[in-house]
């Protein structure tokens, strides 16, 4: 009993220091590499400490709707816009203007208007092991129409929707170019081909890049990243156009440290904070700030066939929840002809 | 505490715990504001709170206080302690299930103190016929497994039937009859593979009717047999010709548990009999593996010897195919990490044949069959269900192979998963999880009624002396070649991990470097620190509770005892991604708001490797005389001195083990865990599945690496300072 009354006093002493220094948590979406970089470089510029737990972008929706009531997140950095849209037109997070508003690309801003900020922008491609192809005989894939060939079985890997917002883009894109109807047919095709199904958009370029699948469908700034690190990958983008995701970076409502949030996206928007993608964190998206020197590596996005993705449409809840669902229902399950 | 005197008592001693229960009340805040622990937030306090109700916490601990002081006869004050106890823990948990507080340290200390108050008197009022020790013991056990197991489980089978409030079974059904989960007609064959079903089912229902007329049963049992044929029939065609979550992990499960159990009765045979001793010497090695290695280490190794690309199958073979994605990797992925448990089970039955009873049996004149038959099988028969039943839990539960090398489909485990973490559809993946535990629970049924009998803690053998007769020089022969392949693909898989973190880029640039251990440094140590310190932490309550429960189900008869064994149970037989969705789902909001904490980490290690020390501590009491304990109790000690001063002391090395065991299995978990990390309380495993899915391959190696080597130099300590004693640690996972 007399330990328990010591607890209880050491409890009550303790009760005198409170004053928590802050501590920004994030949730990270852009690839891991990325992600560690900002603690390091965040602390040095404003001394404020940084958390981060890395999912992919519907994972990290997922991870907000759970903790809607009471969250444990103060930012959603990075990730595919679509599900940064759901999150704000659920009230999930919430918009918040940066004092560098201005000096973001304003064909990013006026698409996403005043919901998120746009963090970077990068366009969906196949990131192509011509080695593996070449074995097999079968053609690089310069169209999506030619990923629905069965010359491809086995040969493909795509992310899961249901985790990855590079998924959903590709699903969102197809919609879009073909039609729904013409897409889900597609994508039953696709799945012919499909050796694996990643959790995460980044993790299909390393199938590809190891020589598991010929055909890696992700965005073409990851695949930059495979290129650098020496795998045997090439990027290739579909003729008939492609979409494009504009990456963001939220206020979550009910931030248990908003100042903190606040002073971390306004860091995360310069320059200077922008830059470290490409020079350390092995990610070659090109950067919202228009003051952000655009990384050589990084996909020409001006020399491809961009389609004029309809963000308000694929961004909203009913429209990405019923995509999603009728893919992992009607596509994912179906086995092999 | 039977006192004789009926002349006027001393006061109860419970007036400390009741006084301590007020004073606690008063002066720490009853509830939380939100998720941290030491906040001592003025809004908190009870007399700020704006609620009567809340009040009745105090006036039963003042009026326990006063109850304790008061002279009355010991029994019938006893009966008043434990009432006005427990009802002021019931008033307390009350107010705050109702007014969806969640719960402060006001709330922990007097609840948990009003606990002990009616544990003094429970015992005082010989309702529990021990000493008060054991009685405060009994309640906090009862309330930690209804916390933390019994109310979890419950959750998942609450959110699977409720959705938005209202009682349904709609959920249910659109789950169960999603392509999702069961895709049963391939629109792509002439056939109908439902009536291929039928017919499997109707198979099974031919053979079972034939089986249970041999048998000559009642008409009862054949009717029963014809039933369990066709569902046996249903369900093997189901596995072979549908798609879907539920085929596909049974399949998985059913070739897994099978082979490996298979495996692990070769392994022991060999281990106990085999000619060469360094074999025999070899196997307790490979039992070992499981227990430091991470499930899906092996899977990510796997990739490099048996992928498209693999050294073994491209560059030795010539085989370009990735048939490593999907059933067969993952069936070889399990395999690989669970043969070694199903030896560890099994080979305390094969200890257990004792060569006595066969040389009788041959010379009774028995032949072979009738020998194995009567004698070795039914001796067999335990060790052998256990560790099928062990193995198809672990199959069943695990998800890093799936997520790995999964392919094209989905599993049960992944769809827990993806129904929570992924899609965000809670109802979904509680009715994944109810499925999961509803056939695991079948499993284990089943297990117990073929064998007829046996709780989950006793299945361990006791080996005997005598020579034994040496293995049939063809048995052998196949069983060592099988075993040096099992170890050969277990070496290799392990070597290119340890050659993968020395490599640039593996597989690719196989230049020498340490980058990858200079990254692990960087972006993994301070993980693998805290997730030390966590499991460390955790080891502790999880080898004394479980040594108290041990000691609590062997030692003491009381009300509630099946149901602290059938909570031990549960805690070990509930696959970890279930409980984990459990966890979520029950402690994310409302008066248990524990998530995205470190305490919830910890907690979750109690209670999974809790079952661990329960059968260290089993296995120690049995030996145990308990004239010892007896006599301790006449000399008039007090039970928790005889625990401490007796029992502790005897079953030191036990309780070593079960700590050493409980803090590497918290090392290596991650089925359960996954759902639980949160921003600064993030863990290693959690982090090198991440890893490995982002292609960081090198520094995930090197992780890898660290994490088995540093496990097996904990468990080489451990039979270190347990060699001498011939008790053998309660291992059995």
């Amino acid at each position: 009993m007399r330990r328990v009354l010591v607890f209880l006093l050491a409890a009550l002493a303790f009760s005198g220091g409170q004053a928590l220094a802050q501590t920004v948590a994030v949730l990270c979406s852009p690839a891991l590499a990325w992600c560690e970089q900002l603690a390091p470089t965040f602390k040095t510029a404003t001394g404020v400490d940084l958390e981060f737990i890395r999912l992919s972008s519907s994972e990290s929706l997922a991870r907000l709707r759970a903790e809607a009531a009471n969250p444990t997140f103060d930012v959603w950095f990075g990730g595919t816009g679509d599900p940064h849209l759901v999150a704000f037109n659920e009230g999930i997070t919430e918009f918040y203007k940066p004092t560098l508003w201005d000096d973001l690309l304003p064909s990013l801003t006026r698409s996403v208007g005043e919901t998120y900020t746009p963090l970077y922008t990068g366009a969906i491609g196949f990131v192509v092991n011509e080695g593996v192809l070449n074995e097999i005989g079968a053609p690089v894939p310069t169209c999506w129409t030619d990923l629905t060939d069965p010359a491809y079985r086995g040969l493909l890997a795509m992310p899961n929707p249901n985790t990855s917002g590079t998924a959903y883009t590709v699903i969102a894109t197809l919609v879009q170019l073909f039609g729904e109807e013409t897409a889900f047919e597609m994508l039953a095709d696709i799945h012919q081909n499909v050796a694996h199904y990643t959790r995460s958009g980044g993790a299909v370029g390393l199938l590809a890049g190891r020589g598991d699948v010929g055909v890696a469908i992700q965005f073409l700034h990851d695949g930059v990243a495979y290129i650098k690190q020496g795998f045997p990958v090439t990027n290739y983008a579909p003729c008939e156009g492609t979409g494009f995701e504009i990456g963001g970076i939220s206020l979550v409502s009910g931030a248990p440290s908003r100042d903190a949030a606040i002073a971390f996206i306004e860091w995360a928007l310069t320059p200077e904070a922008q830059s470290i993608a490409a020079s350390r964190g092995e990610s070659f998206q090109v950067q919202s700030n228009s003051n952000t020197p655009v990384d050589p590596d990084s996909p020409d996005l001006s020399a491809l066939k961009l389609i004029d993705y309809d963000f308000a449409t694929f961004g909203s809840p009913e429209v990405r929840d019923r995509l999603v669902g009728k893919w992992t229902t009607e596509v994912f399950p179906v086995p092999r002809r | 505490m039977a006192s004789t005197s009926a002349a006027r008592p001393a006061a109860s001693p419970a007036w400390i715990p009741a006084g301590l229960a007020a004073v606690a009340f008063l002066a720490l805040p009853f509830g939380r504001p939100g998720r941290p622990f030491l906040t001592f937030d003025p809004a908190l306090r009870p007399y700020q709170l704006g609620s009567v109700w809340v009040w009745l916490v105090l006036a039963l601990a003042i009026a326990a206080l006063v109850i304790s002081l008061l002279p009355l006869k010991i029994s019938r004050r006893g009966e008043f302690l434990a009432l006005t106890g427990l009802l002021g823990v019931a008033s307390g948990v009350g107010w705050l299930i109702s007014s969806s507080t969640p719960f402060g340290l006001g709330a922990l200390a007097s609840l948990l103190l009003l606990l002990v108050v009616a544990g003094y008197g429970l015992s005082e009022s010989g309702r529990i016929q021990s000493d008060a020790f054991v009685a405060t013991s009994i309640l906090l056990v009862g309330a930690f497994i209804l916390l933390f197991i019994v109310f979890p489980l419950f959750t998942v089978l609450k959110t699977a039937v409720v959705v938005d409030g209202s009682l349904t079974l709609g959920k249910v059904g659109v789950t169960l009859t999603s392509p999702l989960f069961l895709f049963a007609e391939n629109p792509f064959t002439e056939r109908s593979e439902v009536a291929l079903m039928v017919y499997f089912a109707m198979g099974g229902a031919v053979l079972g009717l034939a089986w249970s007329l041999v048998r000559r049963g009642r008409a009862v049992h054949i009717l029963f047999g014809t039933g369990a044929g066709a569902a046996a029939g249903f369900l093997i065609g189901l596995m072979i010709f549908g798609r879907g979550a539920f085929p596909t992990s049974l399949l998985v499960a059913l070739i897994v548990a099978t082979v490996s159990t298979l495996s692990g009765l070769a392994f022991a045979l060999l281990g106990q009999r085999s000619r060469f001793g360094p074999i025999r010497h070899s196997l307790s090695a490979v039992s070992l593996l499981p227990i430091i290695t991470p499930p899906f280490i092996l899977a990510f190794a796997m990739i490099f010897i048996f992928g498209r690309r693999g050294l073994l199958s491209y560059q030795i073979l010539g085989i370009s195919s990735n048939a490593i994605f999907g059933i067969p990797g993952v069936a070889l992925a399990q395999i690989l990490a669970f043969t070694p448990i199903a030896y560890l089970v099994i080979r305390g039955s094969v200890a257990s044949l004792d060569p006595a009873l066969e040389e009788a049996s041959q010379t009774l004149g028995a032949d072979r069959w009738t020998l194995f038959r009567s004698v070795t099988w039914p001796l067999l028969r335990p060790g052998l269900a256990n560790a099928f039943l062990l193995t198809t839990i672990e199959s069943f539960a695990d998800f890093g192979n799936p997520l790995i090398l999964g392919g094209d489909r989905g599993y049960l485990a992944t769809e827990v998963f993806s129904a929570f973490a992924a899609r965000y559809d809670p109802n979904e993946a509680a009715v994944y999880g109810s499925v999961l535990l509803a056939l695991v629970l079948i499993v284990f049924f089943a297990q117990r009624w073929w064998l007829g009998r046996s709780s989950f803690v006793t299945v361990t053998g006791k080996p005997s002396g005598g020579s034994l007769a040496p293995l049939p020089r063809l048995l052998e022969a196949i069983l060592l070649a099988l075993f040096i392949l099992w170890s050969l693909v277990v070496l290799a898989l392990y070597i290119s991990i340890l050659y993968g973190s020395f490599v640039q880029l593996w597989g690719i640039n196989n230049t020498l470097t340490l980058k990858n251990y200079r990254d692990f440094l960087n972006a993994g140590w301070p993980v693998f620190l805290d997730t030390a310190r966590i499991a460390a932490i955790s080891a502790i309550p999880a080898a004394l509770l479980g040594f108290l429960i041990a000691y609590l189900v062997v030692r003491q008869r009381f009300f509630g005892r099946t149901f602290v064994e059938f909570g031990s149970m549960l805690s070990f037989a509930t696959p970890g991604t279930v409980m984990g969705v459990a966890y979520i789902l029950a402690f994310n909001t409302g008066p248990w708001l524990l998530t995205a904490s470190g305490v919830i980490i910890a907690i979750a290690f109690v209670f999974r490797n809790m079952p661990v020390a329960i059968r260290g501590g089993v296995a120690g009491l049995a030996q145990i005389d308990e004239s010892l304990e007896e006599a301790s109790t006449t000399l008039r000690a007090s039970s928790s001195v005889t625990l401490r001063r007796i029992l502790l002391p005897l079953l030191i090395i036990p309780l070593i083990g079960g700590l050493i065991f409980a803090f590497v299995r918290a090392m290596t978990a991650i089925s359960q865990v996954i759902f639980l990390v949160s921003p600064g309380n993030m863990l290693a495993t959690v982090l090198l599945l991440g890893w490995v899915e982002q292609g960081q391959l090198g520094r995930a190696a090197a992780m890898g690496s660290v994490l088995i080597i540093s496990m097996l130099v904990t468990i080489l300590l451990l039979l270190l300072i347990t060699r001498n004693r011939a008790g053998t640690v309660g291992v059995q996972t």
